[in-house]
């Protein structure tokens, strides 16, 4: 506990204070100011061309143009290579440095935010000028702008409510302040109250958000202090009027954390991008040493590559753009209801869209709507469907519920009905008034849905309950809570009459089920309406109650009081066995089923992706519920086998674990499907788990990894931000695949940053989509994304990567048979085509879709073809009075035709296209064979030739067969292509893509039933609320005071 | 019933064919009663081509001479080694009417003048007449640059040292005396070489251009005397000087040296005997190259050349045949459905 922060003492920090001057800082205690730019005025230039010479493209270019500066070998001016290279430098430039700027427009509107600061008193100030130790007054909706010490709240017992979403999955924490600030806040609500204490000593700055441990010095006691009297930065006070808090912990842990992660990122994609560069300048590179056999000269190398690889980086940027574009255009992936398009921010991935093995995807959010609905119940009985999928627009107001059942109850015919409802209404922990805020979104959910049938709950305080009954105000009193844990998997109140005393319970239907009184009615019913629900991937829920003789609960609460004063460890056991005791003989009334909304087409999505070979990978900061999403959104396979952490811990413990793990597939029921064990077994897996082993044993990383290989799907739970990335990074790291992840909210960032990302512009912020890759706004438009437009992005770039190095092949060879015939004295025949050949009827075979054929063939077709090119006009210029000029144009002029001719798929814009490069080779030639040219740099447009060529028969006769020539074997074996395939009536010529079909190939079949217990996040806030039996009776509060 | 929103959105995108990537592509070739007819097409047009080319070629009528003389027997034989100014002669008959006009040719063969560095040992600068390049001269030029006593060469470079230097003048024998046959050294080189590439400094006279300069090294008399009686022939635009400057694509070459349009052989030339003289000045003899004078015709096509019409019919034939394998892999899989 080092940290050590004094309450409103500036003084006492402010020399502390960090300071930085270039890379150098020091001082402790930073400001609250958000830097997340990385340029200044001064470190643009330096920076921007550090990082851009990081790739390898780059350098290489920069060799090329130093070699171009050295007279000897340069074979053309040295400004046709520098050119580009700086229009590519500048462009890559301006995009970064408007990147920058629009970080640190967002930046100073998050520094300029005001918030309440206490001087002496109250003063409002921009979050930028804060300090640690200043004391806030946090206002209802405000965003906390640092991380906080609660001090005491508006709320009883200092509780408040925070809204996690920013770093967490969405929902409400309760967060409760020290008994000891509380009360002597309450008691005297004064500015020097606050100001008054000493000093808090924690752990440093560090990115655990969900541990924390620090004590308070407070007039010479010292408490300590927990993860709930913390208020995070980022999060959102909700239902509180106002909070205290004193700053701990400013900007440096979010911002050294942003920056490290911002630098990995840029790492990271920089190193992807050099790596892909550096893949194809090796191609053309690669071909040097075979050269350079024949080749002496330097200048060759100057000769073949430098108009060549510039031109294909500024092709493939050029086809990069288009493919995004295209991506943005696409109708399919327009989301009609946020008028949004789907937007490629990062132009140089698109084809590696086409190649992504792993897909990580986060849940609330991108999986699911993170809306719960009531779909269905089933009361006494008797199923009601509240089917609202009919209405994908539903939300809490309009709700249309069964009309049966409204009868039933506005008869109040059926008191199995009433008790049901009564149940909803009462047995939860739901807070706040008319506008319900609960820890747990199924709570609200059912709440919700009581209240739309007339069960409204209206209030809660200490004792009662106040609910309105079909529009009669009745107030309950609560006589105990027995609070859900997740051993428990239930919950129950107890109310006092009207009508004797009556516990309420809902739980996972096993354990319900197995309290339930002898002959209970209705039970059969309801177990097949579980079964039903349980197929339809509905969470369920039972709820029962039990009236309880009145003497059994005199003793009972007895028993209770006496066993909560207990001692800690003996306490919870005893608890736990007095709870099971008075959740007996109960009488079940019905069954509730909740759906966690998915978003619209998602198992279709998972299905199809699967069904391609990518791998999903859910990770989610939720607990186990998750599973139950799993199931419904097919990510497990009903049948699938559950792999949990203490099987394949064994598994990775034994000396094989791929025998093992072979052996742990086919136990019990799997030794019958042992070919099917493969595709059906999956993994889950919580965060916590994950971490403390792998920072134990980092080598388990490599056999885990192939172990989840073999699996369906993978599913992480309780996940933190941080160990997301930390997923994605073992994932990269012991696979080659690409993984793509997918989030939407800021807690996804991390993930979405590390490697290709997708951010779902939803309901949460927007920082999953400005830090993504791509942005579109579902999930379902991620199957158009990968297989339709990754795989036409990766089979357009690898066909034109094969066609450029066919072609690049070709040029070079051409110069190859000229060196035979001049000596090896690096002719510069073609330097000149290829310096003319426009870079347009590259853009025309953007269409080209045709079956990539083997790179060999390309380049045995590349050698044939410069043979062509080069022997044919040789035979006939052969001892003529033709001059070398003329034969350069010559080959060009039949270079540009053949590869007109080779073009094979033919659109309007392809054939102008084509038609355009066509013309621009002629007025391009025209224009560097000017004499405008020639006058102003003679020793640089030297070549006056075309004049006299264009209209020369010869050469044009020349250059028509040596084209006709070199494409026939292409034209032949297409033609024999066309003339095979007639037989084939099947085959449709038909170039248009087939569209990608989208059918559910799942059958709805048997499934296990799962029972759900999905009532709270963590375990429950029944303790905060219940306060007459727990805080009051029991004596022992939870803040433990230590004695200093 | 929803009302259809009238108002697109600006951020919805256009459902065009080609954003949504639906152009419809046409493919040239579509079935095989179209390719085949179309293979057939082809391979006619250019067998064609081909035989109106050979034909061509071959009405065109060619007089080559080596007069290397690597033979002792032959009259130029003497002239190979000497170092001394020496003159040969031979003599040939043309035994039907050479029609004209006629182009005088000389041909190199083994002769590298694309080779790079060669090719490139010039400066264009000071050749488009650029006073300050003669006083430096581009360092392309090297070695040929500056003479042993530092003082530049104008023109400076390898290609220039190297100009050809054979002269050359045919007689007719008529009757026993010998008759000149008039040779027209106008209009031989490139007009862009003549009017645009190369150019005279705008001094006169032109010698006080050159003063401060060598001329090469291999030459016997400077640029300016090139053709002392015509100004617009000499210099840097001197016709021969052109010719040879614009360098061959091959190994294997011949240059226009003068054309045959005056006098009495307008129309070609009569048939008879006729003597070439040569002024020997050229060594070959060091790369085993050979000389030779040639005499040719041209028709619209340009000079003799039967490899064009032989690679047309080739190729053309090539087509036919691929289109009856077609025909014969087209009905045999047509019989087997068939069937």
């Amino acid at each position: 506990l080092t940290w050590e922060v004094k309450a409103n003492s500036r003084h006492y920090h402010k020399h502390k204070q960090r300071k930085s001057f270039l890379c150098f800082t020091w001082g402790r205690y930073s400001d609250n100011v958000v830097r997340s730019h990385k340029y200044s005025l001064l470190t643009f230039l330096p920076l921007t061309l550090f990082e851009q010479f990081q790739r390898a493209a780059n350098i290489y270019f920069l060799l090329m143009v130093v070699l171009q500066c050295v007279p000897a070998i340069s074979s053309i001016p040295w400004y046709i290579t520098i050119i580009p290279l700086l229009v590519v430098l500048s462009v890559r430039g301006f995009k970064d440095l408007a990147g920058d700027l629009a970080r640190r427009r967002c930046d100073s509107e998050i520094n300029s935010r005001p918030c309440d600061v206490l001087f002496s008193q109250f003063m409002t100030a921009q979050w930028k000028d804060l300090c640690v130790g200043d004391v806030l007054r946090i206002r209802r909706d405000q965003i906390m702008p640092a991380d906080l010490l609660l001090l005491s709240s508006s709320e009883p017992h200092s509780l408040c409510y925070v809204e996690t979403a920013d770093i967490d999955e969405t929902n409400l924490k309760y967060r409760q302040a020290l008994g000891a600030t509380h009360n002597e806040l309450t008691s005297h609500p004064s500015e020097e109250a606050l100001g008054a204490f000493n000093v808090v000593l924690c752990e440093e700055p560090n990115n655990r958000l969900y541990t924390f441990r620090g004590q308070l010095q407070w007039q010479g006691e010292c408490f300590l202090l927990e993860n709930e009297h913390i208020l995070l930065r980022g999060t959102v006070l909700r239902n509180t009027d106002f909070a205290y808090g004193l700053t701990i912990y400013t900007i440096v842990l979010s911002v050294l954390l942003a920056a490290v992660l911002l630098a990995i990122g840029a790492g990271v994609s920089s190193y992807q991008a050099m790596t892909k560069t550096s893949f194809l300048s090796a191609l053309v590179i690669d071909g040097k040493p075979a050269y350079n056999g024949f080749l002496v000269y330097w200048s060759y190398i100057i000769l073949l590559s430098p108009a060549m690889p510039i031109a294909l980086y500024i092709r493939f940027e050029l086809i990069h753009t288009i493919h995004s574009k295209f991506i943005g255009w696409d109708l399919e992936m327009y989301w009609q209801q946020t008028d949004k398009p789907a937007e490629a921010r990062n132009t140089s991935l698109s084809e590696e869209l086409g190649q992504v093995g792993y897909l990580l995807s986060d849940k609330t959010g991108t999986l699911t709507q993170n809306r719960l609905l009531l779909r269905q119940c089933c009361i006494a009985g008797e199923v009601y469907p509240m089917d609202l999928s009919w209405n994908p627009f539903s939300s809490g107001g309009l709700r249309m519920f069964s009309p049966t059942l409204v009868e039933t109850l506005r008869g109040q015919r059926c008191p199995v009905t009433t008790q049901f409802l009564s149940a909803l209404a009462l047995c939860h922990t739901v807070m706040a008034e008319w506008k319900e805020q609960a820890a747990s979104p199924d709570e609200e959910t059912l709440v919700g849905a009581a209240r739309e049938l007339g069960w409204v709950f209206l209030s809660r305080t200490r004792d009662f309950v106040v609910v309105s009954e079909l529009g009669a105000t009745r107030q309950y009193q609560l006589l105990a809570l027995l609070d859900f844990t997740s051993k428990r998997r239930r919950m129950s109140v107890l109310r006092d009459p009207q009508g004797g005393l009556k516990l309420y319970c809902k739980g996972a239907d096993v354990v319900i089920l197995e309290r339930l009184q002898k002959n209970c009615p209705h039970k059969e019913s309801n177990e097949i309406a579980l079964e039903l629900f349980a197929e339809a991937c509905l969470r369920t829920l039972c709820v029962a109650v039990r009236s309880v003789p009145e003497a059994l609960w005199e003793q009972w609460s007895r028993t209770l009081a006496l066993s909560a004063a207990m001692a800690t460890c003996e306490r919870d056991t005893l608890l736990e066995k007095l709870y099971d005791e008075m959740e007996r003989d109960l009488l079940l009334l019905g069954v509730t089923a909740i759906e966690d909304r998915l978003q619209e087409g998602v198992p279709e999505t998972i299905a199809l992706l699967q069904e391609a070979g990518i791998r999903v990978w859910v990770l989610t900061g939720d607990k186990k519920t998750a599973v139950n999403i799993g199931y419904s959104c097919k990510l497990l396979h009903p049948e699938s086998r559950l792999l949990e952490w203490q099987e394949l811990r064994e598994i990775l413990q034994s000396a094989d674990p791929q025998v093992s793990f072979f052996k742990a597939k086919q136990t019990e029921l799997w030794a019958t499907h042992k070919e099917m064990a493969r595709a059906k077994t999956s993994v889950v897996l919580t965060g916590p788990e994950l971490q403390a082993e792998f920072e134990e044993r980092p080598e388990w990383g490599a056999s885990f990894m192939s172990l989840a290989e073999q699996c369906q799907s993978v599913l992480c739970c309780r996940v933190t931000p941080a160990q997301k990335a930390e997923i994605v990074e073992l994932v990269r790291k012991h696979t080659a695949s690409i993984t793509m992840s997918i989030g939407d909210g800021a807690n996804d960032v991390n993930m979405i940053k590390a490697h290709i990302g997708v951010g779902l512009a939803g309901r949460e912020g927007g920082q999953a989509v400005h830090n993504a890759d791509f942005a579109v706004s579902q999930f379902r438009f991620l199957q158009r994304l990968l297989l339709v437009h990754g795989r036409w992005s990766y089979r357009r770039i690898s066909l034109f990567l094969c066609y450029f190095l066919f072609k690049t092949c070709g040029f070079a060879l051409v110069h190859i048979w000229f060196g035979i015939l001049n000596g090896f004295s690096a002719q510069d025949v073609s330097a000149e085509s290829s310096l003319k050949l426009p870079e347009l009827y590259k853009s025309g075979q953007k269409k080209e879709l045709s079956s990539p054929r083997k790179l060999i063939t390309y380049l045995l077709y590349a050698v044939y073809m410069s043979l062509v090119l080069f022997f044919i006009p040789c035979g006939v210029f052969y001892n003529t009075d033709y001059d070398y000029q003329t034969m350069a144009v010559t080959v060009s002029m039949a270079a540009t035709f053949a590869v007109t001719i080779e073009t094979k798929y033919w659109t309007k814009f392809n054939i102008a296209a084509l038609c355009v490069s066509v013309v621009m080779f002629f007025i391009c030639s025209r224009i560097t064979h000017s004499t405008r040219l020639f006058q102003s740099s003679p020793a640089d447009y030297f070549f006056l030739v075309s004049e006299k060529a264009f209209i020369d028969p010869m050469v044009w006769l020349t250059a028509l067969l040596t084209a006709w020539a070199a494409v026939l074997p292409s034209v032949t074996s297409h033609a024999f292509s066309v003339i095979l395939s007639v037989h084939n009536k099947h085959k449709i010529h038909n170039s248009s893509p087939p569209p990608v079909e989208l059918r559910s190939r799942f059958a709805r079949g048997s499934s296990l039933r799962r029972s759900s217990y999905a009532i709270s996040q963590g375990a429950g806030p029944g303790r905060l609320i219940n306060s007459t039996t727990s805080i009051q009776r029991a004596e022992v509060l939870k803040e433990e005071k230590v004695s200093t | 019933m929803v009302k259809e929103e009238q108002e697109e959105s600006p951020n919805r995108p256009d459902n065009t064919a080609f954003t949504q990537q639906r152009l419809p592509a046409w493919q040239p070739i579509l079935s095989a009663s179209i390719v085949i007819p179309m293979f057939v097409l082809i391979g006619a047009a250019f067998i064609g081509v081909g035989v109106a080319l050979f034909i061509a070629s071959r009405d065109i009528q060619l007089q080559e001479l080596d007069y290397t003389g690597d033979d002792s027997a032959h009259p130029c034989y003497k002239c190979r080694s000497s170092t001394e100014k020496c003159t040969c002669s031979m003599t040939f008959s043309i035994p039907n009417l050479f029609k004209g006009p006629v182009f005088f040719y000389y041909g190199l063969t083994n002769y590298f003048q694309n080779q790079r560095k060669y090719g490139a040992s010039k400066d264009d600068n000071q050749l488009y007449g650029d006073l300050d390049y003669f006083k430096d001269p581009s360092s392309s030029c090297d070695p040929y640059t500056r003479d042993s006593r530092n003082i530049p060469i104008v023109p400076c470079g390898a290609l220039a040292n190297s100009m050809f230097n054979d002269t050359f003048s045919l007689s007719h024998v008529v009757n026993g005396t010998q008759k000149i046959v008039p040779l027209n050294g106008k209009g031989i080189a490139w007009w862009t070489d003549y009017n645009v590439k190369f150019r005279n400094p705008s001094v006169t006279p032109l010698i006080n251009a050159f003063n401060g300069t060598k001329k090469p090294t291999n030459w016997p008399k400077p640029i300016y005397e090139l053709d002392t009686t015509d100004v617009y022939n000499n210099g840097f635009i001197n016709q021969d000087f052109l010719v040879w400057m614009r360098r061959a694509a091959l190994p294997d070459f011949r240059k226009l040296y003068r054309r045959i349009t005056h006098d009495d052989y307008v129309n070609g030339l009569p048939a008879g005997n006729y003597t070439l003289t040569i002024e020997y000045n050229y060594p070959v003899y060091s790369f085993n190259g050979r000389k030779k004078v040639v005499l040719s015709n041209v028709s619209w096509m340009g000079g003799k050349n039967d490899f064009l019409g032989i690679a047309y019919i080739v190729v053309g034939s090539m087509c036919v045949v691929m289109s009856i394998v077609m025909l014969i892999v087209y009905a045999k899989f047509k019989f087997a459905e068939d069937d």
